[in-house]
């Protein structure tokens, strides 16, 4: 593909870079919508345009044959099927636990017993303001409607993809959701391609902290990231702390790789972390 | 005369923000966006599968009255046209916009706002651009006095706008339509055409539809198109947030 093209709300998707993918129809993502042509012309072939609703960077995936706006990082999270989240326990009744996933909109439902494992007889008994890793089930229809969310694969019954259920000990930093997309990317992606999203820190954090014990991370796409360092003992709560102020700062202030290796450098030092 | 000031995203617990600041008419506002949030006792709206739009103007040094709620009418009537309010997620929650009014030479209490409502409206759309909220297109304004003698001034500043004989703020969307149009004081329909094809001109330049006559070229060679300079502000700060993608194609 050629330059990044940034797309204003009104602009037209340019026909040559749509995804060129002729098999499989083509999937529009957040930020796009479809119009019927304000002026055919008989010259063109088809009578739709697609334009932008948010100002953002087109992206385009041509094996999935998908088109959408990479907007602002900074914006709110709205719930979407198969996100993983952070949602924190609210209160509990007898068939669900209600959950916060940000803090302005209202309680997700979680399953007493959408845990892997769970029954009636052995569930996790969660307290208000514990926390769990979960994924989005569905967001409901039309206006008003309830999330849900579950720890488990409501298919298979495991916890898919890893690592969903509650969240222990530990502490949680704020990002921006932007920012929470990237994490994931770059965490998914394979060990070798660690530049995908342009982020070295988790790979930096890794290696500097293995000698201390290393540590856990979960990160959700509403703007949450947990770190727990439970393993590192005495130094579990700098630790913790360190790779917080890693992620905020890298966030914040948009550091290219280079700048990252260094900032993680100099936060391990500040924080006195023999690495 | 300098062109305006505007950066996006100054505030870092609002879903978006953006400060806006215009030299000629001495205007300097911070806006901030909220959406789609939920509004306590509104969700069986008069239009339960729309957003509910709300917008508060706040200035600086004194109390709101008549006039702000006058502009908070204005503004929700002009953005409620081009915010898409049926898209997911923003049904039945609320789109909350609010402009402080910063620096202003000065407009004192129950005085017309028409000069700084093209601030207003840029500072909003600019905020509603960085929260990403859905929009079906985005738009530029300009205010125009005319003063006595019929001349046409651009971005009066307030000694100007005190005398002129009458005061027109026009917005244009990207496609050039007018979205619109406050005028005050007395004026004929000719002195409107003119103030209209001025206005044009300034927000989407010479190139725009329907301008064709040679005296706007002339007239307008100071300062790029605001048009141009609201996606200039978008496009830059998009570069910067996605210097790690840009970079790495």
């Amino acid at each position: 593909m050629s330059s990044p093209l940034i797309l204003l709300p009104g602009d037209e998707v340019p026909t040559d870079y749509l995804p060129s993918n002729g098999s499989a129809p083509l999937r529009l993502g957040p930020g796009l919508r479809l119009l019927s042509e304000a002026h055919p012309t008989p010259a063109s072939t088809s009578k739709h345009v697609l334009t932008a609703t948010q100002a953002g960077i087109l992206s385009t995936d041509n094996k999935r044959n998908a088109i959408s706006i990479l907007s602002s990082s900074n914006r709110r999270y709205v719930p979407t099927p198969n996100d993983l989240v952070i949602a924190q326990v609210h209160h509990s009744s007898v068939d669900y636990f209600y959950c916060m996933i940000t803090p302005q909109s209202p309680h997700a439902v979680l399953g007493q017993l959408s845990f892997e494992g769970a029954t009636k007889k052995t569930r996790p008994m969660l307290q208000g303001g514990d926390l769990v890793y979960a994924r989005v089930l569905s967001t409901g229809l039309g206006a008003g409607a309830e999330v849900e969310i579950a720890c488990v694969n409501p298919a298979t019954g495991k916890s898919e993809p890893g690592g969903l259920g509650p969240l222990k000990g530990g502490m949680v930093f704020d990002i921006s959701t932007g920012f929470a997309a990237r994490l994931i990317r770059a965490s998914s992606a394979p060990s070798e391609q660690q530049e995908v999203a342009g982020l070295v820190v988790l790979d930096e954090l890794g290696k500097k902290l293995e000698k201390v014990g290393g540590f856990e991370i979960a990160v959700g796409r509403n703007g949450k990231v947990w770190v727990d360092c439970s393993n590192s003992e005495d130094n579990a709560v700098r630790a913790t702390v360190a790779i917080g102020r890693c992620l905020t700062a890298i966030d914040e202030h948009n550091l290219n790789p280079t700048d990252q290796r260094k900032l993680v450098t100099r936060i391990l030092r500040e924080m006195k972390i023999e690495s | 005369m300098g062109g305006p000031i505007a950066s996006l995203h100054p505030l870092s617990r609002a879903d978006g923000s953006a400060s806006y600041k215009c030299p000629a008419t001495g205007s300097n506002v911070l806006g901030s966006v909220n959406a789609p949030i939920e509004l306590p006792g509104r969700r069986d709206a008069l239009k339960p599968e729309d957003a509910t739009i709300e917008v508060f103007v706040k200035p600086g040094t004194a109390p709101g009255g008549v006039g702000e709620r006058h502009i908070e009418g204005i503004l929700r009537g002009a953005l409620g046209r081009i915010i898409l309010g049926r898209e997911k997620g923003y049904p039945r929650r609320g789109v909350v916009i609010t402009l402080a009014v910063v620096g202003c030479d000065n407009i004192a209490r129950g005085s017309s706002y028409l000069p700084i409502l093209p601030a207003l409206l840029h500072t909003s759309i600019l905020a509603l651009l960085s929260a990403s909220v859905p929009l079906s297109m985005t738009f530029s304004a300009t205010v125009l006095a005319v003063d006595s003698s019929g001349e046409i001034v651009c971005e009066p500043s307030s000694t100007d706008a005190a005398a002129a004989a009458s005061l027109h703020v026009l917005a244009f969307t990207s496609q050039g339509h007018l979205l619109l149009n406050e005028s005050e004081g007395r004026f004929d329909f000719d002195t409107w055409e003119r103030v209209y094809e001025r206005a044009l001109a300034i927000c989407h330049g010479t190139s725009a539809l329907g301008s064709d006559g040679d005296v706007a070229m002339s007239e307008n060679v100071d300062a790029q198109p605001l048009e141009g300079f609201v996606r200039d502000t978008v496009e830059d700060h998009i570069h910067r947030e996605y210097a790690w993608k840009i970079d790495a194609a």
